[in-house]
Order: C-alpha cells, then structure tokens, then sequence
C-alpha cells in the first residue's frame, strides 16, 4: 500500500517497561525531522509504567499539510481504529493495546514473552503464542513475529538491542513511508550510545524482516 | 520537543532565574530539565537557581520570595501539590508577585495515568484568582509560558500554566528563539501593606486583586492566545487543551467541517465580550473539557448575564471523569450531531474487547530486589497474611503495596496521610495497626504527625522506609539526597521527638526483620521500625559501575548468583514475596520457579526465605574481591 504525502500516518509501539519503546518513538519522530517531515505530534508514556508495568506510545506524522487546515494532524493520540502500524515488544502488549488496531494495521510482535507477576504467581495464565496470533489474523492478514530477544542475546549479549531490531523488522511493511534507512543511521549516530551495535541490529532486523515479510506475502 | 522541555525552554526564554519544585509526575522532569541545563551550560550557574523543595508549600513560598526581590519564578507541582501548596498560594496571589513575576504550572492529570486521583484542580484558578493558560502543542508551551511571565509582571498576578500528563509528554517540533540571561540578584523594597495581608491590608489587597484581574481580562483579545476556526453550523464549540486536538480530529472524522470552535488559550478569566460575539450567532454550544465542568458553568453564566438565548451542553453528553481521546470526543459528537459512529472504530473496540478476559494484567509493581517488597513480605510473615491487621498505606512506590498478590496496603490517602489516619484508627479498634511511609514522605509532612503519634502514644506500629531516594519520581537528586549526605538520620529526628520503641533494620535480612515487626506488634503503644536499605535501582546501578570499574582495572571480582534447583513449588516466592526476576516454566511437562539472571540483582532475599532450601547462592571467584551493595 503506498501513502499520499499528506496521509498521518499512525503507529502504536507497545512493549512492557525498560524495553525501549520511548528510544523507538524518539528515534522514529528525529528520523522523520531528517526526512523533512512538516508535522509531528505523538505522545509517550512517562511515570508509573517504568515498575513493571506496560507501555505504549503513539507516533504520528504527516508529510505535508493540507491546505484545508481541519485535516491535518491536531492529536497526540491516535484514534480507535486508526493505526498503520503496531510495533510490539511483547506479544500480549498488542491485544492490551488493540482498540487501535483497523483491518490494514500490519502488526510487527516480538514472540518472547515476559509473563508478569500474576503468571508466576499461577494466580492468572498467559495465552498461547498461537492464540495471540489466532485473535490478530481474526483482525488483520499482516501479523508478523520474529524472536527479537533472541536474535538480540545471540548477537549482542544482551537483551538492549530489542528495540533497533524490531525497527529494522517494521520497515519492510512499508507502514513506515517517507523516512530511509540513512535518516534512522543518522539520527543513531548522533543520538545513541554505540552507534555502530545499533545500526547493526536495524540492519539484523530489517534482513530477517525482509525474509518473514516476503515469504508470507 | 516534549510539552515539558519546551515549557523549559520557553522559561530560559523569558529570563527566569529562580524554580523550586517538589516533585511529582507529571511535572519532575521540568526539574530534570533544569538541572541538564546548568550542568550542559555552567554559565547559566551565575544566575539560575534551581530546588528541589522539602514540600509544595515550602516551594510555592520560595518562589514568591524570589519573585518579590525582583526575579521571575517557577513554581511546577502535580494538581494535588496544589492542595498542599494551597495556603501559601491564597495569600502571595492576594499580595501580587511584584516587582518580580510568578507562574505556578500545575501537572493535571485526567486518567489518573500517573496520581493517586484526577481532582478538577482548574476550581483554585477561581478560588485564588489565578489567570490560567492550557497549551494544547509543545509550541505553545514554550510560547505561552514566555507571555505568562510578561503578563504576571504587568498585572501583579501568579499566573497558572496548566499542564496534563498528555500535553507534558506529547512531543512535536518547536521553533526557538534566543535565550534571555535572568537576573542573578534583585532586592526587596519594603511595602508593609503589599506584603502583609491581615486587616485592613487583606481587604485592599483583595479590592486590588479584582482591579488586577479585571485589567487583564480586559487585555485577553490582544493577547492572541484564543482562536476561532470558523463555520457556518449553527452549533459551535467552545474547547481548550488537548481537548482541542481530539475536537478537531473527530470533526474531521463524522465529516462535520462547517461547525465552528473557540479554542480557548486562556480558561481564567474569560473576556466577555469575546465569549458573547462567538455564541450569539449559535443555536447550541457544545462545551468539551474533562473533568468537571469548569469552563460550562462559567459560558453559562455570561450566556445568562447577556440575555443569550443559546442552549449550552457539555456536560451531559461527556463523561466527567478519565481521560478524553479522538474516539471518545467523536462518539459524543457523533450522537449529539445524529451521526451514524465510525464504523471502523466500532469494529476495533467491539473485536478487542471481546478478548478483554484472556490478557493478563500487567500492573506496576516493586522492582526486583526492591527492599519494600521484602518488607511486606516480612509484614505478611509475622501477621499471618494481616490477620486482625490493617495497613495505613501512603504515597510513595509503597503505594503499589496493594496489588496482588502481596496486597498489603488497606488505604491510601495523601502525602503522610497514613500514619495520620492510623492514629486516629489505634483509638477505636483492637485491630493491630501498621502504618507506613517512606523518607521523601517523611520530611514532605511525616514530621508532625509522627509526634502527634508519639505525644498521645498511638498504638500504632510505623514502618519508615529509608532508601534514601524519591523513588516514585525517578530519583531526583533532591534535598532529601543533600540531608542524608549531611549525616542528617531519620533515626536521631525519632529519638530527639521521644520515640521510645525504635528498631533499625534491613530487609535484606527478612528473617529477623518478621522477629522485629511481631516483637513490635506485641507490645503497647508507639513504635518506629526503620527500614535502612537503598532503593534497589539505584543500588544497582551503583553496584554495576563499581563492578565495571574494578574490571577496567584489570582486578577480578566475585559473581554471585542465584538459582533454583529441586524446586518443591511452594510458592512462598512467587506469591508471597513476588520477585519479577522469578519465573514459572515447564520444561518436560514438570514446572519449576527459575530466576532471570538478566533481571535478578542479587539482593538475595529469595535465598533467604525459600522454606525449602532450593534456592542456591553460587560465588564463582571466590577469592576476587567482593563488592556487596552500598551501606546507607
């Protein structure tokens, strides 16, 4: 699908606290002041969420503005309904998260859970990795998952380059448009400690993305 | 930029020289913000003061006694800081912050997303007479709060800049202009009568705040801060704030491009004549704010002044609580315009909704290693899961305590409020009562009910949590951080008010500390358990660095590190205790608990009090230098 100019475009990027969903939304928003974007209002989740809990954030831009001012982009927030894209760090967080969801959101999951306290405790149960998929494919053709965990512990060593990947995985749904890999390695460059690991892990994401997102369509 | 750093911004922009703050989301990272600028700009050191104050009322006074030298002052706080601040703030808008300017910028918080409740705090606007602004983009933040300090030395008056969590953190492009330098000393030039409001100053400076507030109400036109996107609808919108941005979004949405909107810069006061021109054309006016109605009662009351024969709505088409959203506002809009409702919309929540019951909850919780969490696993030890016991909650992480599984907090009401409602609890029940409070809390208002609590000698037990950080905010580096640094201690302030039951502990010992609380709850009258254990992010964090550099200089140091083996599933550390760092897996169709070495910080509390022995310690380097979490 390709977007007009003037489109808003809308993504939610959900994930739990301390995986780097408010370093995506930033990225992605510095990203697109590169590309010349000319509006760009989103929202972040601040506070209480960092203990543990979940997270979301709302990015939202617009190419170009209409001329009809009423149009253009006036909320941080996206509507029910609305979004192109979910980015999700954990796959529950994008049901959590659904309401936003239309039929042409392509969603873009992380499969490794992170279950919580109440899984543990045996006091409620986590779904199945194929039941989340079940419920999202009920909604959308574009549910995409990709071990990002994994691939970022295998690579890295760590669990900290989640979030880069899971760009990289994003960008080949095209949900992303205006915005090239150069604006991202840029704004990397400047703005992120070891730029180089982080413009790997993009670059893991995207050529493992390529090769999910290909192979299902 | 965010909301917030560009209200900063625009503050450097006007010259401010003097903030103080108590902090509370979501206004502590203006502090932040603050406080980056004078390490990134030392120059700034010559005239910019920035405090991190004991309470908001401490806060509201220091800034008007910077403003009345001659400075301008910020005064950022949470909307129930406000209650807190309140008193002071009564009296400096009656006297004026002249010859310096104020503004107070007040974080609301629709949606509780991050407070104890949502209070419509926009009423002490009426009430103390304070002009309000309510920015909707980030560039209006840092544009409005420019001319807030301009029209607060003009008229004499505090001026409010009214925040939510939602414009605070929303983020957009905003264009700069240069930085003003503030002013690094002024003077006070006594004025009995300005500054002293008793009889018969108080009743002049109240005639004076009238005169004040009228001049300004006067000048709102000119200001440019209110806007009319025009239409031909003979129904018309009066909105402001975020509100504003989901207005425009569901107008745009239900195809609804000719009606009309006043979007109001300016809640407080309301320029009459600007309200009548744009409802005397309407047949309706739709009010849309959250929360109580505020802005309705007022466009009423000049529709009725004015013999306007317009039908005013608002409230009973919107909720007045939580936060509002696009799909909210435009499915209010949609039923009182005769819409048909979004039918994409629709299908989202109608689809997702139905799937409600199957997500786990994912609530915030403790921290792994945090040594409140061991602490309330000791209290449900030595009660028998609160047998006959109530907990006296407060605000702090603490108030994350009554989650489950743990569920070990009764009642929460504000700041201190916890030992305070325990006292008057001990006089009418047998039950054993426990209350708690943290050290922020302690010195933000703790202080005086403690020594209510000791001078009728409350059968109370006080648990006071010392981890020497304001946590809950994200660890300012605030004045409780410069007291403990002074070898100020908790401990000596409970002695010298005459605690006699005093216990020091530490929860990382869970054991002894289950002794202490049922030794405690055992005997009569008032006692204070102190529990003496850093915050366990940040000892973390400083452990790591420690570890790093010792490994940077070659030396070898001991890893420790839990794990479980033999698990017998007795959940005593997944239900009682609840570590995030402890997982439930199966592997060959048997369960067992495992610990996330990733997550886990070694606190090793789960290795105390596993009853089964199945939790191990293992020290590889056993013989490399140790380096254990720092003593407080």
């Amino acid at each position: 699908m390709s977007f007009k100019e003037t489109d808003i475009i809308n993504i939610v990027i959900a994930g739990t606290a301390g995986q780097g969903v408010i370093t995506l939304k930033r990225l992605i928003e510095f990203a697109s002041q590169k590309a010349g974007v000319k509006r760009n209002f989103g929202s972040e989740m601040h506070g209480l969420a960092q203990r543990e809990g979940a997270i979301s954030s709302h990015t939202r831009y617009q190419k170009e503005l209409f001329e009809d001012d009423r149009k253009n982009l006036y909320s941080p927030l996206i509507c029910y309904g609305d979004a192109d894209l979910y980015i999700c760090f954990e796959p529950i967080e994008a049901l959590r998260r659904g309401l936003f969801a239309s039929n042409k959101t392509s969603f873009v999951l992380n499969s490794r859970t992170i279950p919580g306290i109440m899984i543990t405790a045996n006091l409620e149960s986590y779904p199945s990795l194929e039941k989340i998929k079940e419920i999202l494919n009920g909604y959308s053709n574009e549910v995409y998952f990709m071990n990002a965990t994994e691939l970022s512990l295998n690579n890295f060593n760590t669990n900290q380059y989640v979030n880069l990947i899971m760009l990289g995985f994003a960008i080949p749904t095209s949900k992303i448009p205006f915005i090239e890999i150069e604006h991202y390695e840029e704004v990397i460059k400047e703005w992120l400690r070891d730029p180089d690991s982080n413009i790997k892990a993009l670059h893991l994401g995207l050529e493992k993305g390529k090769k999910i997102i290909n192979s299902a369509n | 930029m965010l909301g917030n750093e560009a209200l900063v911004r625009g503050c450097l922009e006007a010259g401010v020289s003097y903030v103080s703050q108590y902090p509370g989301t979501p206004t502590s990272d203006i502090g932040e913000y603050f406080h980056q600028v004078l390490i990134d700009s030392p120059e700034t050191r010559e005239f910019l003061i920035h405090h991190w104050a004991v309470n908001e009322a401490v806060a509201t006074s220091s800034c008007a006694g910077a403003a009345w030298t001659g400075c301008r002052s910020l005064n950022p706080m949470k909307h129930v800081g406000l209650n807190v601040a309140s008193d002071a703030l009564s009296v400096i808008a009656l006297n004026g912050p002249n010859p310096g300017a104020m503004v107070v910028s007040i974080g609301s918080d629709p949606g509780s997303l991050g407070s104890h409740q949502e209070q419509n705090e926009r009423f002490y606007a009426w009430m103390l007479h304070l002009p309000t602004f309510e920015p909707h983009t980030p560039q209006e933040c840092k544009d409005w709060i420019k001319l807030a300090f301009e029209l607060s030395e003009k008229y004499d008056l505090v001026m409010n800049f009214r925040m939510s969590t939602r414009s605070a953190h929303s983020r957009g492009f905003v264009k700069l202009e240069p930085l003003v330098k503030g002013k690094a000393k002024g003077e006070f030039i006594r004025n009995i009568p300005k500054f002293n409001s008793l009889p018969p100053h108080a009743i002049n400076n109240h005639i004076r705040l009238y005169e004040r507030i009228e001049k300004l109400r006067e000048a709102i036109p000119s200001l440019g801060v209110n806007k009319i996107i025009p239409g031909e609808n003979k129904i018309g919108i009066i909105t402001s704030g975020m509100p504003f941005g989901y207005t425009m979004e569901a107008l745009n949405q239900l195809n609804l491009n000719d009606v009309p909107v006043l979007k109001l810069g300016m809640i407080y006061p309301l320029n009459y004549e600007e309200i009548v021109d744009f409802i005397e054309k309407l047949e309706k006016v739709i009010i849309i704010e959250e929360l109580e109605p505020f802005l309705e009662m007022k466009i009423a009351e000049i529709a009725h002044d004015h013999k306007i024969n317009v039908e005013i709505i608002g409230e009973q088409y919107f909720p007045k609580y939580n936060e509002f959203s696009t799909g909210l506002v435009a499915t209010c809009l949609a039923n009182i315009f005769n819409k048909p409702p979004n039918e994409q919309m629709k299908k989202a929540i109608d689809y997702f909704n139905s799937y409600k019951e199957i997500i786990p909850s994912r609530f915030p919780t403790f921290c792994s290693g945090c040594p409140e969490r061991a602490t309330l696993y000791a209290i449900l030890k030595a009660t028998n899961h609160l047998e006959n016991t109530i907990i006296s909650g407060d605000i702090g992480c603490y108030v994350m305590s009554f989650f489950p599984p743990q569920q070990c907090s009764d009642l929460v009401i504000c700041m201190s409020g916890g030992i305070s409602a325990a006292i008057g609890m001990s006089t009418k029940t047998d039950q054993k009562v426990i209350a708690m409070i943290g050290d922020s809390t302690f010195f933000h208002t703790g202080m005086a009910p403690l020594a209510e609590a000791v001078g009728y000698n409350s059968n109370v037990l006080l648990i006071i949590f010392e981890n020497s950080w304001t946590a809950m905010t994200g660890h300012q580096n605030d004045v409780l951080r410069y007291l403990l640094n002074k070898g100020f201690s908790i401990e000596d302030i409970c002695k010298a008010i005459g605690v006699s039951w005093l216990r020091v502990e530490d929860s990382y010992k869970p054991k002894k500390l289950v002794k202490s609380i049922e030794e405690a709850l055992e005997t009569d009258g008032f006692k204070v358990i102190i529990i003496k254990r850093e915050c366990g992010l940040q000892a973390h964090r400083w452990r790591m660095d420690q570890i790093r550099g010792l490994e940077r200089e070659g030396k070898k140091v001991q890893d420790v590190s839990y794990f479980i083996g033999g698990c017998q599933m007795c959940y005593e550390c997944a239900r009682v205790l609840s570590c995030p760092a402890i997982r439930r897996v199966e592997t060959d169709g048997i369960e067992e608990m495992q610990i996330d070495q990733d997550r886990c910080i070694r606190c090793g509390v789960c290795y105390e009090i596993c009853p089964n022995g199945a939790i191990r310690k293992s020290i590889i380097n056993l013989f490399a230098e140790e380096v254990p979490f720092r003593e407080l």
